[in-house]
């Protein structure tokens, strides 16, 4: 052997053996249970023998201290450090075991529990609690305000809005399309102010754009109605070359603008009404203005109707002009109810065609109202204002009566078309416009007539018809002489007044008057044939003639029966009344008519004639007033020709005596 | 509701409203119920009490906080309080959205009510425009007889003689 003997030392040996036994066979120790090694480890860290050994030294020193406190007095700090060092005692424990977890050597962390809080710690729990849940409460507080201030006003706002909406849909039809995703609370809903029953039949062929009207909420909640400028339009009617000055209706039309008005910061419910009337006027003035869409429409469909009599002369967007015969036109248009008179008047001017009528076209705009009237008088026009209310009249009893199947009112005094078919409408219309014009005319024409000889009234006769009117030109005599007639006799009266009736339908003149004789009895001679009514047309240009005439046969007759009354033999034409004398002679009243004479239109002659005169009628110049055959009277008023005819049959009998 | 002849439509009218009305009645008394039971809650939650368990301790990093642990509890509280608010608000607002459904269908409904108040106006109107129509033909008939006093006036005045002998 080399004497280095190699010992190694094992130091992880698992299981150390117990013994060996003869037979070889090792014999280890029995293996240690889980338990039982868990408990050996911990023991390594009991410090149950420390724990003792302290509590014994202190039972020791006790003792020793007891033995000799009966002399001396015990130091009152002495319990205090005692209770210090058992503290400190129990904190060394506690740091060994802590080191000995941190190090982690088999053996971790079960489970601790807390100390028990002391009652300051417990109280101040609470009051963290209690200050923690008290500011919860407030921030609820001021939450649960704000939400209920925001839901009041949002309840407030809809009670308007659906409130308005109520009233609104007392008076209009108020419908809802569901939208998918309603924008700004905006639920759908929709004003139609559209007629069904207009809609089956054929004058109203399609539905206004303006039918439906859309309501908005505005920026105080409240119901709005928003319409896009100038889309409302009114109707406009008026007489080409005639500048209407009448602004009044333009003054009185639409008060409301149709755009949206800023919201006001009245008291609510005032403002609320205020607000509900306002939407029930603009939705008024939409339907006005779908009204009067409609009735252009018709107008323009009837205009191009060959029977209807009227010529269309001009067409433009919203512009009709119309040619209705005397050469009168008119104009049918719709303008935005925002425009003013002047931009109106300054637009029609625009469209005005030349050459057709013989009125001047006025520079300025507005004239003034006399003048106006003035020249309407002269031409005849009337209020083209009347016949744009009388052309919606007439449209609506169409459109609206017959859809509710209710006949005329009796109390209407004017009297239509045949309400069956709508097409004659349009010319109803513009025939009685002519008519009227017409019949201005023609009053005028009898005015200066009547005018022009003291002893005519003129007695106009409302007819209540549009296209007929009525007149009576009365020849009255002088009372002084109805006086000396009933006092000279007892005869039957003589006739006080002698009438002349002119009757004007459209434009046919027809004049019907008593005391002419007709062509019949002129023949025949018989008086009883002579005073029989006569009745025939005539036109405007001979009216008044015609008109003069039939008075001057008036008064001749009178004269003639007032001559007979007295027993004197006349013999009466058309225009004279003659008297025979002795020889053959015959003196002669005779009437002549002038309607241009500005002293009389009747002026009165007398004629003498021989019995040779026949022969040189032929040669007689009636203008030669010194003749000797003829003596110009003069323009006699009904008295002084009564005490003519006295004079001469004072003559006629004086001579036959 | 609708007043038909039939009774088939009505019938079923009638079935389809009472099954709405149903729903709306339940939709209220949820609301309502919600709004009842979140705000009893959110009393409830006012009661401050003391638990056994809860204690302080000073090292937090070693004890971590159990449920029940008094600042846990508070914010879970407050999280739960305001919770409950909203609810409580958000019934209210369903509330609210039940009532404008309830006006739209009352706007749409009472077409009875519409109709006769409808017929009413249309008498009056026609009453008034039959009224209007007898008051023009009275103004006419006045306005003839004025004129024709005026004109009978005018021709056997002397102003007229006056204007002829002036011609």
């Amino acid at each position: 052997m080399n004497g280095n003997l190699e010992i190694s030392v094992d130091k992880l040996p698992v299981k150390r053996l117990d013994a060996i036994e003869e037979t070889g066979a090792e014999r280890f120790p029995p293996d240690v249970g889980y338990d039982e090694k868990r408990e050996s480890l911990i023991r390594r860290i009991d410090f149950a023998w420390a724990v003792e050994k302290d509590d014994n030294k202190r039972l020791k020193k006790s003792s020793k201290e007891s033995s000799s406190s009966a002399t001396t007095t015990p130091w009152q700090w002495q319990n205090m450090v005692e209770n210090l060092q058992f503290a400190h005692q129990e904190l060394s424990v506690i740091i060994d075991l802590i080191n000995t977890v941190e190090a982690n050597d088999a053996v971790t962390v079960a489970g601790m529990t807390r100390p028990k809080a002391l009652p300051n710690e417990v109280l101040s729990d609470l009051s963290v609690s209690a200050a923690t849940k008290l500011q919860c409460y407030r921030h609820l507080g001021i939450y649960f305000k704000q939400s209920a201030k925001s839901l009041e006003q949002q309840i407030a706002k809809e009670a308007r809005f659906y409130g308005a909406l109520i009233r609104l849909q007392q008076n209009w039809k108020v419908k809802r399309q569901r939208v998918a995703a309603p924008a700004s609370g905006n639920e759908g809903f929709t004003i139609d102010l559209f007629d069904n029953s207009l809609y089956d039949s054929a004058p109203v062929s399609r539905p206004s754009s303006l039918s439906t009207i859309r309501i908005d909420h505005d920026s105080a909640g409240m119901l709005a109605i928003n319409l896009p400028p100038n889309s409302c339009r009114s109707f406009r009617f008026g007489f080409l070359g005639v500048q209407s000055g009448d602004s009044s209706k333009q003054c009185s039309k639409v008060k409301n603008s149709c755009s949206p008005r800023p919201s006001k910061e009245a008291k609510e419910s005032v403002n609320d009404d205020e607000c509900v009337r306002e939407k029930h006027s603009l939705l008024r003035e939409v339907h006005q203005a779908i009204f009067y869409e409609q009735v252009f429409d018709i107008v323009n469909r009837e205009a191009f109707k060959q029977s209807l009599g009227v010529n269309v002369t001009g067409i433009r967007e919203n512009y009709l002009q119309l040619g209705i015969g005397l050469g009168i036109s008119i104009f049918l248009s719709l303008i935005p109810s925002n425009q003013g008179d002047l931009s109106v008047d300054s637009w029609v001017n625009q469209n005005v065609e030349s050459g057709i009528l013989p009125l001047d076209s006025h520079d300025g705009v507005k004239l003034a109202e006399e003048k106006d009237d003035i020249l309407r008088k002269s031409g005849g026009y009337p209020n083209p204002l009347t016949y744009e209310i009388y052309l919606q009249q007439v449209f609506h009893e169409y459109l609206y009566g017959r859809a509710k199947n209710k006949p005329i009112s009796t109390g209407t005094r004017v009297s239509g078309p045949p309400t069956k078919d709508g097409s004659g409408l349009l010319g109803h219309f513009c025939l009685s416009l002519a008519h009227r014009i017409f019949s201005n005319k023609v009053h005028v024409e009898l005015e200066n007539a009547v005018c022009g000889v003291p002893y005519l009234h003129l007695v106009s006769h409302p007819t209540w018809h549009s296209r007929t009117s009525s007149w009576t030109v009365f020849l009255k005599v002088p009372q002084s002489i109805l006086h000396a007639e009933s006092n000279s006799r007892t005869a039957e009266t003589a006739k006080s007044h002698f009438r002349t009736n002119v009757v004007v339908n459209d434009d046919c003149i027809h004049v019907e008057g008593e005391g002419t004789p007709n062509v019949v009895g002129l023949f025949k001679g018989r008086s009883e044939d002579m005073s029989s009514m006569n009745k025939y047309d005539c036109d405007l240009a001979d009216l008044p003639v015609i008109i003069l005439q039939q008075v001057a046969s008036q008064v001749i007759r009178w004269l003639h029966e007032e001559a007979l009354m007295v027993g004197i033999k006349a013999n009466r034409d058309f225009l004279s009344l003659s008297f025979e004398l002795d020889q053959g002679e015959t003196v002669s009243l005779v009437a002549h008519v002038d309607p241009e004479d500005m002293r009389g239109c009747i002026s009165w002659w007398l004629v003498m004639e021989d019995g040779f005169a026949a022969e040189r009628k032929l040669s007689i110049d009636i203008s030669d007033d010194a003749s000797d055959y003829k003596k110009f009277l003069g323009h006699l008023s009904l008295d002084v020709l009564y005490s003519t005819l006295m004079d001469l049959v004072s003559l006629c009998g004086g001579g036959s005596h | 509701m609708n007043k038909g002849a039939g009774s088939g439509p009505t019938a079923a009218a009638a079935a389809a409203a009472a099954q709405k009305q149903k729903t709306l009645m339940q939709r209220v008394e949820t609301d309502i119920a919600s709004i009842v039971d979140n705000f009893s809650q959110l009393v409830n939650v006012a009661r401050v009490f003391y638990c056994l368990e809860s204690y302080l301790f000073f090292v937090i990093t070693l004890f971590p906080l159990k449920v029940n642990d008094p600042p846990v509890r508070n914010s879970q509280e407050s999280f739960m309080m305001e919770m409950r608010a909203s609810r409580m608000v958000q019934a209210a607002d369903s509330l609210l959205k039940l009532v404008s459904e309830l006006k739209q269908t009352a706007i749409f409904s009472g077409f009875a009510s519409l109709n006769d108040h409808v017929e009413q106006r249309t008498n009056e109107f026609n009453q008034q425009a039959e009224k209007t129509d007898r008051m023009l033909a009275r103004i006419g008939e006045e306005a003839a007889a004025s004129l024709k006093e005026l004109e009978a006036h005018y021709y056997s005045s002397g102003h007229r003689t006056t204007q002829n002998s002036q011609q």
